[in-house]
């Protein structure tokens, strides 16, 4: 991994390159959730809008930030852009693909090869070491056991978690924890990486260093991140704000 | 992913062919790697649970097996050159050591002529089996052995209850000489386990409780095996044993032994008595010589029983782990796992709990049979009760592994309905 200045230069040039190629759209999505029970005839189940009209063009090489309030909207849009969920109304476009044509399963192949998830609460798997935590993307890829571990000891190195292979998250601090799940996240070296609050249960010290490895990530692949911190909000290129599921900022 | 990645199709999104089955070996190896895993770490309760569920139903099965097994076969008096055996309908073969409460036939030398005459017959024989306590003649302690009677034929020399017939005289001089005390031959044919208890060898006399007396004129080297080792057993002619047991007045036997290669003679075989059976050694087994349900019937309801407490119980802890184990389900669907292989790695931990159950419950249920053998032996003193048959290793296994297979559809289920977005906060 560069450091952070020279990651944002490379991706600066990176953006002058290719920011003509959109990995992410949305195009007028809104997602409408059921609430409560169906009443007695059939069409009068409530429903709550969570995203009204969204529209976005996120391009390779991009780092963006998405805010907002609690209840705005960043959860379901954030949902919309993995894949794991579909709009209502409007469309989703990951490498080009409309999310909504896709059976379960061609979403999960989906993600896959083109989405990265990295979590607040990281959701590494206790009984695995480092190393084969962030390997388990790759087994449902077909891949030996000896090249996932390849792979995951690189990414991992780079990271600086070069001598934290074999531990258990357990013994792992927070920062390291989080480390191992981006290192997870990039494995399979997506488009599109999604973390949503990645510093929230970080310190400053450690949250500015994951920040600085998103930033490196964005140099290739668009990196989108929902935060309510502000220093991580200014890390990104643009800022999305969401209020009541409607966009608030001016793009 | 390279830049020749980056347009991408539907077929991109499909996995090949190809790849499917290095995925299938990966996942595989993950799988179990990670269900055996969880069982070493402590707070795997619910897999612990399962796997001693499936480990007490399968042990209970192989012990109750084990013992249907050593019900059915320990009347395996016959020899391997004996095709057809009749036996009474109502009869049990395998009770030898209590056999005088059976259903036994009459008229069995009358019989046995008619037989032998067939051309299609080679040889025929009534069998009289009892426990008979007996001594060595210088001794004064009483042992009990079992007494096969037997007709020996003349043309051939038929091993029965795994002792040869070939000392013993050619048919039955005491029958045939209406009972005279002349023609009592006196002859006995003793397995070495027979003379081993009555601490007796061959050119020796014991006696019965009734002071008749017999000569051990052969000592085979032939076991009669049964569940908890080698039953002392001798041949002698069948009326001699009918004088002992009182059986003489109705000429009665146990069974009737009809060595043919001739099939077509089963049929003169089954008309000659009503209410009997005529059973066929098949070559597969001993044990399918019992005409009697109550073996089959034990085995069946200890499968069925098993089987059904192993799936609910599997279906039940497993579908509780499942429902436990949501969040690594979805952070697999989260990183890009299908249903189908979710549902594949679940079912293969499913499926390895309840195999490594029936490995250590089969285990189990073979140290079930040595127990119950000691425990019978000692308390009721029956040599005869299961049997460790090599086959209950494989079948114990196979039916862990239906009891897995079976109750796969919940967990699987289970695991098919969580969502990311409602197990992962993000």
């Amino acid at each position: 991994m560069t450091t952070n200045s020279s990651a944002k230069q490379t991706r600066t040039e990176s953006e002058a390159t290719k920011s003509t190629e959109s990995t992410v759209i949305c195009e007028s999505v809104s997602r409408e959730y059921s609430r409560g029970k169906r009443g007695f005839r059939r069409g009068e189940t409530p429903t709550v809008t969570a995203l009204d009209n969204i529209s976005l063009e996120i391009v390779r090489g991009e780092f963006v930030g998405i805010a907002g309030p609690s209840g705005s909207g960043k959860s379901t849009l954030l949902h919309l852009l993995a894949a794991l969920d579909t709009p209502t109304t409007g469309q989703v476009r990951i490498g080009g693909i409309d999310t909504q044509e896709l059976s379960t399963r061609q979403r999960a192949r989906l993600r896959a090869k083109q989405v990265g998830i990295v979590f607040q609460r990281f959701y590494l798997l206790p009984s695995l070491s480092a190393q084969a935590n962030v390997a388990v993307p790759l087994i449902d890829h077909g891949v030996d056991k000896s090249t996932r571990h390849d792979h995951a000891e690189n990414l991992l190195n780079q990271l600086g978690l070069d001598d934290r292979l074999n531990h258990r998250p357990g013994t792992l601090s927070g920062g390291e924890q989080q480390r191992v799940a981006i290192a997870r996240a990039l494995i399979t070296d997506p488009d599109v990486v999604i973390a949503d609050e990645p510093t929230g249960e970080l310190d400053t010290k450690t949250g500015a260093h994951v920040l600085d490895i998103f930033e490196t990530a964005a140099t290739d692949r668009a990196v989108i991140l929902a935060s309510h911190d502000q220093a991580a909000l200014d890390r990104a290129d643009r800022v999305i704000t969401l209020r009541d599921g409607h966009r608030q900022d001016n793009d | 992913m390279t830049d020749d990645d980056n347009t991408h199709t539907d077929a991109d999104i499909n996995v090949s062919g190809k790849s499917r089955t290095r995925r299938i070996l990966t996942l595989s190896t993950f799988a179990v790697a990670r269900i055996l895993n969880r069982l070493r770490t402590p707070g795997a309760r619910r897999i612990t649970l399962t796997l001693a569920g499936v480990m007490i139903a399968i042990a209970l099965m192989t012990t109750v097996s084990g013992v249907a097994l050593g019900l059915a076969t320990q009347s395996a008096v016959q020899g391997d050159n004996v095709d057809y055996w009749v036996v009474p309908e109502t009869g049990n073969l395998n009770t030898i050591a209590v056999s005088t409460e059976q259903t036994r036939l009459g008229d069995t030398h009358e019989l046995t002529s008619r037989l032998t005459r067939n051309d299609r017959v080679q040889y025929a024989t009534p069998v009289l089996s009892q426990v008979i306590p007996v001594q060595a003649k210088p001794s004064t302690t009483r042992e009990y052995i079992l007494l096969v009677g037997v007709i020996p034929p003349a043309e051939s020399n038929p091993t029965i209850a795994s002792l040869p017939t070939a000392e013993l005289t050619p048919g039955d001089p005491y029958f045939e000489s209406n009972h005279s005390t002349d023609s009592w031959t006196g002859e006995l044919v003793a397995s070495q386990a027979a003379t081993s208890v009555l601490n007796a060898s061959a050119g020796e006399t014991i006696m019965t409780s009734g002071e008749q007396t017999f000569t051990i004129t052969d000592v085979a080297d032939g076991e009669l095996r049964t569940g908890v080792g080698t039953a002392p057993v001798a041949l002698v002619h069948l009326s001699e044993l009918q004088a002992i047991t009182g059986a003489a007045d109705s000429d009665a036997a146990s069974q009737i032994l009809v060595s043919s290669n001739d099939q077509r003679v089963r049929s003169t075989i089954e008309g000659i008595y009503p209410q009997t059976d005529v059973v066929t050694r098949t070559g597969f087994a001993s044990q399918t010589v019992s005409t009697s349900s109550l073996p089959v019937a034990m085995g069946i309801a200890a499968f069925v029983i098993s089987l059904i407490i192993g799936v609910l119980f599997t279906a039940t802890t497993m579908g509780l782990e499942i429902t436990h184990d949501r969040q690594f389900i979805a952070i697999l669907s989260a990183v890009g796992y299908t249903e189908r292989s979710i549902g594949f790695v679940v079912a293969l931990q499913v499926v390895t709990v309840c195999l490594v159950g029936g490995v250590a419950g089969t285990v189990l249920g073979i140290g079930g049979i040595y127990a119950t053998n000691a425990l019978l032996a000692q308390a009721l003193s029956l040599p005869a009760a299961g049997i460790i048959d090599l086959r209950l290793i494989p079948y114990g296994i196979m039916t862990a592994l239906l009891i897995g297979v079976l109750s796969l559809p919940y967990p699987v289920w289970l695991a098919r309905r969580t969502t990311i977005t409602e197990t992962l906060r993000l």
